[in-house]
C-alpha cells in the first residue's frame, strides 16, 4: 500500500471542473480552447500514469491522504483508493476520458457550429468542457470511492452531467431522449440507494473499505446484517438497480437511444466507461454485502448473462446506423462483465473488470471513429452508405479492426486476457461432471461469444472493405485522429503487459470472495 | 530451477523476429514511410533470421539429443505461470525449420510478385506477422501462448485472404453469377476474409473453452507440464465420462484451422487473397497449425494412456474414450480426403484445384495420425511413432510440393490474365517451370522416388493396420489425386487453351520468382532420393520429441501388398487421364453442355456437395431470421415502454381527471357508489 505524497486523487475529480469553469468565468478563457482540452487531458491521465509507475515499484494500492470522518453521522469516511480490483477500471477511465478529451475539440466545435448554424442556442465549448470534466471526474470519483455514500453522490453526478450533455448537444430527438435516459437511470439509482440505505443503517457505517495504517480491509460489519424475509427486497433492490445501469436484457431499451444519439465523444464515454461500472458495482458490493443471495440468484444470472451477449450481438446485426450498432454491442458485451461476475469465481471476478478495460479501449475506438465519419464525411452514420472507406481512412480502418478485436477477444488486443479469464471462471463454476454438461457449456460458450465474432467481422466489411462508394477528402493523422490511434495502441500495450496488474487482481477478487464466504 | 533452462536468446527470436519485423513495417508505415523495398527486405530479412535460428536449433537438438527449452522461466502473466517459453523438441524443431524457410521463399517471391500493388506495406506487415505467430504457435511452451500465436495466423489470414478488399472481379473466386439452392457461389475478396475469420473462429472457441476446462482439471497451461501429468488428468477427465468429448473440444480448433469436414468451406474460398499467401496458407502455416497442435496432442494421449496400463480397468476406460476420440477424427480426415479430392477433379479454377487439394493432403496427415491414435489399445509406442513421423512427413513433403505448386500458379494466372484452367494452355515452352509444375505435382500423385510417395505409403500403411476401410479410403483418394493433378498439368503445359483467351506472350518468372518453385520442385525430389536418411531423422524426431522419448527404428519404406495396390492405383488413374485427353480427346466443356448424368455429376460436384449452401441455408440464413426476429421483439420492447406505459399513464391520468370535475353531484353520486361496493364486498367476505 501507498499512500501518495499529495492528494492527487482528489485533484483529478476537482481540478478539471475547476479549471474548466475558470476558463468559462474568467480571463483564461482567451487562452482558447485548445489549451484548455490539454490541460484537462493531462489532469484525467494522472491516474493512469501514476497506476503504471506504482505497479512498476510493486506496489498494489494507492490511497489519497485526505480523508473525511463522517462517522459521527454514521456515513463512515470518505477516502480515496486506487485498489487492484479497481484498479483496471481507473486505466480505463482515464486512458478513455484523457484521450476523448482531445478528441472533443475538434468534434465538439464541429457539432456546435452546426447547431448554432440550425438556429440553435446552445452552451459553447467552455461548457461543454465543464460538464465534460464533470462526467469523467465523477466516473473517477465512483471507482476511487470506498464508501457507498460517496459512490451514489459520484454515480448521480455523472447521470446529472450525462443527461446535460445529451440535451445540449445530442443529436436527433435530443430533449425527449435525454429524459428518456434521465428517468431510466434514476430508475435505477433509486432503486440502488433504497437497497444501500438499508445496509447502511444497519450496519451503522457505509464504508465498504477501511483505510488501515498498512493495508485496506474489507469491512466485516455487514457480516453481521441478517438478509432474510422482506429485507431480501434490498439486495434485489441493488441487483436490479444496477442491471438496469448495466442495460442488460429487458431493461436495455434505454441505451440504444441515449448512445447513439449523444454527441460522439460523450457516446465514447458513457458505453466504454459508464454503464460498467454497474458491473464493477456488483461485484464490490454484491459479493460482500450479499453473497448468499448472488450465490442463489448465480444461475439466473449467468443465464441472462447469455441472453445478454446473444441478444444484443443480434439485434446489433440489424442497425444500420453506426452509433446506434454500436449501443446494442455494448449491451452484449455488458452481458460478458455480468457473466464474469455471476460465475462467483476469482477468475471470472477478474476476468469481468478485465473485459471493463477491453471493452473501455475497443468500445472507444469504435464510437471514436464513429465521430471521424460524422465530422468529417457529412454526417455520415449508416452503414449501408459506407463500403470501402478503407481505401479513404486506411489508419482508421487498421484502428477499427483493434478495436473490433478488442470486442472478440483476440489477441494481441487486451480482450483476450479477459475472455480466457471469463472462461476460466465459467469453467471453475460450472465444472462439467458428465457428458451433458460439458455439451451444454460448450454450445452456450460457442453460440453466444460467435455472435460478436458475426457482427464485429461483418460490419467491418460492411463499412470499410468493398467497392468505395464515394471519394472524399483523403484521411490527414490530426490530433482527431491521433486520439484515437493512441487508446488503440494503449490497448496493445495494455495486452503485453497484462502481468503487471494481474497479482493485484488475484489478490483482490480472493480477498471480496473471501469476505462473502463464496471462497 | 533456472539453471534447467536455455538463455532467452537467440531461440526467442526464432518467433520474435518477424514480430519485430510487422512492427517495424507498422511503425514504418505511420512514420510514412512509402518505400517498397524498405517493406520487402525488412520482412525478408526479419524472416531469414527466424529461418537461421530455427535451423541452428534443430542442429542443437539433433546433435545433442536433447530438447532446448529457452525462457521456460520468464513468467509473463504470474497468476497463471504463463511463460515466455521457446521448446525446441523434435517435433518443434522440424516443424519451425519447415515453416520458417518455405515463408522465406515465398516472401523472397512476394518482393516481386507485389510490385506496384498499392497494399505492399500492409501485405508484408500482415505476412511477417503471419510467420511469426506461426512459429509462436509451434514453439510455445504453453497453451495460451500458442492459442496467441494460434489466433495471430487468423487474423493475418483474414487480412490477407480480404488483401484487395475493393473487390475487383478479377480477383473473385468461383464463376460470377453462379447460384445454387439460392446461395451464392462467387465470394468477393472481402466475403472470403470474413468466411475465412468466422469459420475458424467457431473451432477457435472451442480450443480455448477445452485449453480453460483443461486448466481447471490441471492448474496448468504448461504443455510439458501436462504431458508429465497426463495419466492423472487423462484418469480423472475419463472417470466422469468426458474425456473424449472434451479432446474434441478442444480440437474443433485444429479441425477448423486445418479445413476438415465441416469446417473446410472457408479454406476453398480463401483463393481470393494474392496467390504468394495461397502458397504461405497452405504451405507453411495456417492450415499446418491444425495438424501441428494434433502432432502434438497425440503422443501425450497415447503415452498417457499406456502410463495407466498397470491397473486394467482404467486403461480400458480411458482406451474406450480415446477410441471415440480418434475414430471421429479419422473420420473426419478420411472424409475430408475424400471428398475434397473428388471436387478437385472436376473444378476449373487453378488454385481452387490445389486448396481443394491441400484440405484432401491434410486430411491424409489426420488420418495417419488418428489411426495411431487408435491403435492405442495395443499399448506399443511403435504404432504411435510410425503413426506420427506418417502425419509428420507427409506435412513436410506437401509444405514443400504445395508451396512450389502455388508460386508457379502465381505465374502461370500472371500469364493466362485469368484464373481458370480453361484458358490456359501450351505453357510447355517454359521448360523450368514446366519441369518445375511436373515434379511438384508428381510428388503430389504420390509417384516414387518423389518425396510423396513415401510419405504417402506411410499414411496409408498406417490407416490401413488400424482399419481396413480407413485404409481403402486413402488408396481410393490416392488415385484421385494423381487424376485431378495430371489433368490439370496436362491441361495446363500439354493442351492449348479451350477459349481463345491466353494468347499472351509466354515467358519464364524473373529469377527472383522461379528460383524460390523451382528450388522447392527439386527439394521434393532430393528429400524423395536420400529418403533412407530422412527416414532416419524422422526416427531420431520420435526420440526426441515430448511424450515419445523413445527410439523406434523406421523401415524407411515397407513394400508390401498395399504399396503396390496404392501404386497401381495411381498408375491406372494417370493412364486413364492421358487416355481421355491425348487418345480420345474428350471434349469436356462440349460433353458438360449435353447434360445428363455427366453434367449432373459435374455440377455436384463443381458446387462442392452443396455443403456451401447447407451450410448458409442453415447456420447463415438461419441466424440472420433469427437476427430479425429478435429485432422484431427489441421493437417491441421499446413499444412497451416507451409507447405503452406511457399511453397508459396518460389515460389513466385523463379517466381520473375526468371524475375530478369539480361538481358536486358527481362526487356525492361517486361516494354513494363506492360505499355500496365497500358494503357489498364487506358482506361477501362476511358470509
Amino acid at each position: 500500500m501507498s499512500v501518495l505524497e499529495a492528494p492527487l486523487l482528489w485533484f483529478t475529480i476537482v481540478a478539471p471542473t475547476f479549471i474548466a469553469i475558470l476558463f468559462q468565468a474568467t480571463v483564461l478563457g482567451s487562452l482558447g480552447p485548445r489549451v484548455l482540452a490539454y490541460v484537462s487531458s493531462a489532469i484525467l491521465a494522472i491516474p493512469l500514469f501514476l497506476l503504471a509507475y506504482k505497479w512498476l515499484w510493486g506496489y498494489n494500492v494507492l490511497v489519497d491522504p485526505l480523508k473525511l470522518d463522517l462517522s459521527r453521522y454514521n456515513v463512515g469516511v470518505i477516502a480515496l483508493v486506487v485498489d487492484g480490483f479497481s484498479a483496471p477500471l481507473v486505466v480505463g477511465v482515464s486512458l478513455v476520458t484523457s484521450l476523448v478529451a482531445i478528441y472533443s475539440l475538434k468534434y465538439m466545435e464541429h457539432r456546435i457550429w452546426e447547431l448554432e448554424h440550425g438556429g440553435l442556442k446552445v452552451p459553447g465549448i467552455y461548457a461543454y468542457y465543464i460538464l465534460y470534466n464533470a462526467f469523467s471526474s465523477s466516473m473517477l470519483g465512483m471507482l476511487y470511492s470506498t464508501n457507498l455514500i460517496s459512490f451514489f453522490v459520484f454515480l448521480e453526478l455523472s447521470l446529472i452531467t450525462s443527461f446535460l450533455l445529451i440535451a445540449y448537444y445530442g443529436y436527433g430527438e435530443r430533449l425527449r431522449i435525454a429524459l428518456m435516459y434521465f428517468v431510466w437511470t434514476h430508475i435505477g439509482g433509486a432503486l440502488f440507494l433504497a437497497g444501500i440505505l438499508f445496509y447502511g443503517v444497519n450496519a451503522g457505517t457505509f464504508d465498504i473499505l477501511t483505510v488501515k495504517e498498512w493495508a485496506l480491509e474489507y469491512n466485516k460489519v455487514y457480516a453481521g446484517v441478517k438478509v432474510e424475509g422482506l429485507a431480501l427486497i434490498a439486495p434485489l433492490l441493488i441487483i436490479l438497480g444496477l442491471l438496469v445501469k448495466m442495460a442488460v436484457f429487458g431493461v436495455h431499451m434505454w441505451l440504444p437511444y441515449a448512445h447513439a444519439e449523444a454527441p460522439t465523444p460523450v457516446s465514447a464515454l458513457l458505453s466504454p466507461n459508464l454503464i460498467g461500472i454497474a458491473g464493477y458495482a456488483l461485484a464490490r458490493f454484491g459479493l460482500t454485502l450479499f453473497p448468499g443471495f448472488m450465490e442463489s440468484a448465480k444461475h439466473y444470472l449467468v443465464l441472462i448473462a447469455f441472453i445478454t451477449i446473444i441478444y444484443g450481438g443480434l439485434v446489433a446485426l440489424r442497425q444500420d446506423d453506426f452509433k446506434r450498432f454500436l449501443a446494442y454491442s455494448s449491451i452484449s458485451q455488458m452481458g460478458y462483465i455480468l457473466l464474469g461476475v455471476s460465475t462467483l469465481t476469482t477468475f471470472g471476478v477478474a476476468g469481468a473488470m478485465l473485459h471493463y478495460l477491453s471493452h473501455a479501449v475497443g468500445k472507444a475506438v469504435l464510437f471514436m471513429i464513429a465521430g471521424v465519419f460524422i465530422a468529417e464525411i457529412s454526417g455520415l452514420r449508416s452503414i449501408s452508405a459506407m463500403g470501402g472507406l478503407a481505401r479513404l481512412y486506411p489508419t482508421t480502418a487498421a484502428m477499427a479492426l483493434i478495436g473490433f478485436m478488442h470486442l472478440v477477444g483476440m489477441p494481441p488486443a487486451f480482450g483476450m486476457w479477459s475472455e480466457m479469464l471469463i472462461l476460466l471462471g465459467l469453467s471453475e463454476a460450472y465444472y462439467p461432471g458428465s457428458l451433458y454438461d460439458i455439451l451444454l457449456i460448450a454450445v452456450a460458450v460457442i453460440a453466444s461469444f460467435i455472435v460478436t465474432a458475426f457482427y464485429s467481422f461483418i460490419a467491418m466489411r460492411r463499412i470499410f472493405f468493398g467497392r468505395p462508394k464515394r471519394g472524399s477528402p483523403l484521411e490527414v493523422m490530426d490530433e482527431f485522429k491521433v486520439s484515437i490511434l493512441i487508446i488503440a495502441l494503449a490497448g496493445i500495450i495494455l495486452f503485453l503487459v497484462v502481468g503487471l496488474m494481474i497479482p493485484q487482481l488475484r489478490d483482490s477478487s480472493l480477498e471480496l470472495l473471501a469476505l462473502g464466504g463464496l471462497r | 530451477m533456472s539453471g534447467a533452462y536455455d538463455p532467452l536468446m537467440p531461440w526467442t527470436l526464432a518467433w520474435l523476429a518477424p514480430y519485430i519485423g510487422a512492427t517495424v513495417i507498422a511503425l514504418g508505415w505511420l512514420l510514412k514511410v512509402r518505400s517498397e523495398k524498405f517493406y520487402g527486405y525488412t520482412s525478408v530479412l526479419s524472416i531469414l533470421v527466424s529461418s537461421l535460428i530455427s535451423t541452428y536449433a534443430a542442429y542443437k537438438v539433433f546433435s545433442q539429443a536433447k530438447p532446448i527449452y529457452a525462457g521456460g522461466d520468464v513468467v509473463w502473466v504470474p497468476w497463471f505461470n504463463i511463460t515466455l517459453g521457446t521448446y525446441f523438441d523434435g517435433l518443434s524443431a522440424l516443424m519451425s525449420l519447415t515453416v520458417s524457410w518455405i515463408s522465406l521463399m515465398i516472401a523472397i517471391y512476394s518482393v516481386k510478385y507485389m510490385e506496384g500493388d498499392w497494399g505492399y506495406g500492409r501485405y508484408f506487415f500482415f505476412f511477417s506477422f503471419f510467420v511469426g505467430s506461426m512459429m509462436l504457435l509451434v514453439l510455445a511452451d504453453n497453451l495460451v501462448l500458442m492459442f496467441i500465436g494460434w489466433e495471430g495466423t487468423g487474423l493475418c489470414s483474414y487480412a490477407l485472404i480480404g488483401h484487395w478488399y475493393t473487390d475487383e472481379e478479377d480477383k473473385w473466386v468461383g464463376k460470377p453469377g453462379r447460384y445454387v439452392l439460392g446461395t451464392q457461389m462467387f465470394f468477393e475478396p472481402s466475403h472470403s476474409g470474413v468466411r475465412a475469420i468466422l469459420f475458424t473462429r467457431v473451432g477457435d472457441l472451442g480450443f480455448i473453452l477445452g485449453i480453460a476446462i483443461l486448466y481447471i482439471t490441471t492448474g496448468s497451461f504448461n504443455i510439458i507440464e501436462l504431458a508429465s501429468r497426463a495419466p492423472e488428468w487423462m484418469q480423472t477427465l475419463a472417470s466422469k465420462g468426458i474425456l473424449a468429448p472434451l479432446l474434441l473440444i478442444f480440437i474443433l480448433g485444429a479441425l477448423a484451422k486445418s479445413a476438415q469436414f465441416p469446417f473446410h468451406e472457408w479454406l476453398v474460398t480463401a483463393m481470393t487473397g494474392p496467390t504468394p499467401i495461397s502458397a504461405l496458407i497452405h504451405a507453411a502455416t495456417m492450415v499446418k497449425a491444425g495438424i501441428y497442435l494434433f502432432l502434438r496432442i497425440t503422443p501425450i494421449l497415447f503415452t498417457g494412456a499406456l502410463a495407466l496400463k498397470a491397473s486394467p480397468e482404467v486403461f480400458s476406460l480411458v482406451v474406450s474414450q480415446l477410441e471415440h476420440f480418434f475414430i471421429i477424427i479419422a473420420l473426419a480426415g478420411a472424409l475430408t480426403a475424400f471428398m475434397l479430392a473428388t471436387m478437385a477433379l472436376v473444378s476449373d479454377e487453378l488454385k481452387l484445384i490445389l486448396a481443394y487439394s491441400t484440405a484432401s493432403q491434410i486430411g491424409y496427415m489426420f488420418l495417419a495420425a488418428a489411426s495411431a491414435g487408435l491403435l492405442v489399445y495395443t499399448g506399443a509406442i511403435e504404432t504411435l511413432v510410425e503413426g506420427l513421423v506418417a502425419g509428420f512427413s507427409h506435412l513436410v513433403s506437401h509444405a514443400v510440393f504445395k508451396a512450389s505448386l502455388f508460386l508457379i500458379a502465381g505465374w502461370l494466372i500472371h500469364l493466362a490474365h485469368s484464373r481458370f484452367i480453361n484458358d490456359m494452355g501450351g505453357y510447355s515452352t517454359i521448360k523450368l517451370t514446366a519441369l518445375a509444375l511436373w515434379l511438384s505435382g508428381l510428388s503430389l500423385s504420390g509417384i516414387p522416388p518423389l518425396s510423396g510417395f513415401f510419405t504417402k505409403e506411410a499414411v496409408i500403411h498406417t490407416a490401413i493396420s488400424a482399419n481396413t476401410l480407413l485404409g481403402l479410403a486413402a488408396i481410393v483418394t490416392a488415385g484421385l489425386t494423381a487424376a485431378y493433378t495430371v489433368r490439370v498439368i496436362v491441361r495446363v503445359l500439354h493442351l492449348p487453351p479451350y477459349s481463345g483467351h491466353g494468347k499472351h506472350k509466354v515467358e519464364e518468372a524473373p529469377i527472383s520468382m522461379l528460383a524460390p518453385y523451382l528450388l522447392l520442385a527439386l527439394a521434393s525430389l532430393a528429400i524423395g532420393l536420400l529418403w533412407p536418411s530422412m527416414a532416419n531423422i524422422y526416427s531420431r524426431m520420435g526420440l526426441l520429441t515430448l511424450s515419445v522419448g523413445e527410439l523406434v527404428h523406421l523401415e524407411a519404406i515397407v513394400i508390401s501388398g498395399t504399396t503396390v495396390l496404392a501404386v497401381l492405383v495411381v498408375l491406372a488413374s494417370i493412364a486413364l487421364i492421358f487416355l481421355l485427353y491425348f487418345t480420345l480427346k474428350v471434349n469436356f466443356p462440349a460433353l458438360l453442355g449435353r447434360g445428363g448424368l455427366y453434367s449432373a455429376l459435374h455440377n455436384f460436384l463443381y458446387d462442392r456437395w452443396y455443403i456451401n449452401p447447407l451450410v448458409y441455408l442453415s447456420f447463415v440464413n438461419g441466424g440472420a431470421k433469427l437476427a430479425r426476429s429478435v429485432e422484431g421483439v427489441d421493437i417491441n420492447i421499446d413499444l412497451l415502454y416507451h409507447s405503452a406505459t406511457p399511453s397508459t399513464g396518460s389515460l389513466s391520468a385523463w379517466s381520473l381527471r375526468v371524475l375530478h370535475r369539480g361538481r358536486t353531484d358527481y362526487y356525492l353520486a361517486l361516494y354513494l357508489l363506492s360505499a355500496l361496493v365497500l358494503l357489498f364486498l364487506v358482506l361477501a367476505l362476511m358470509r
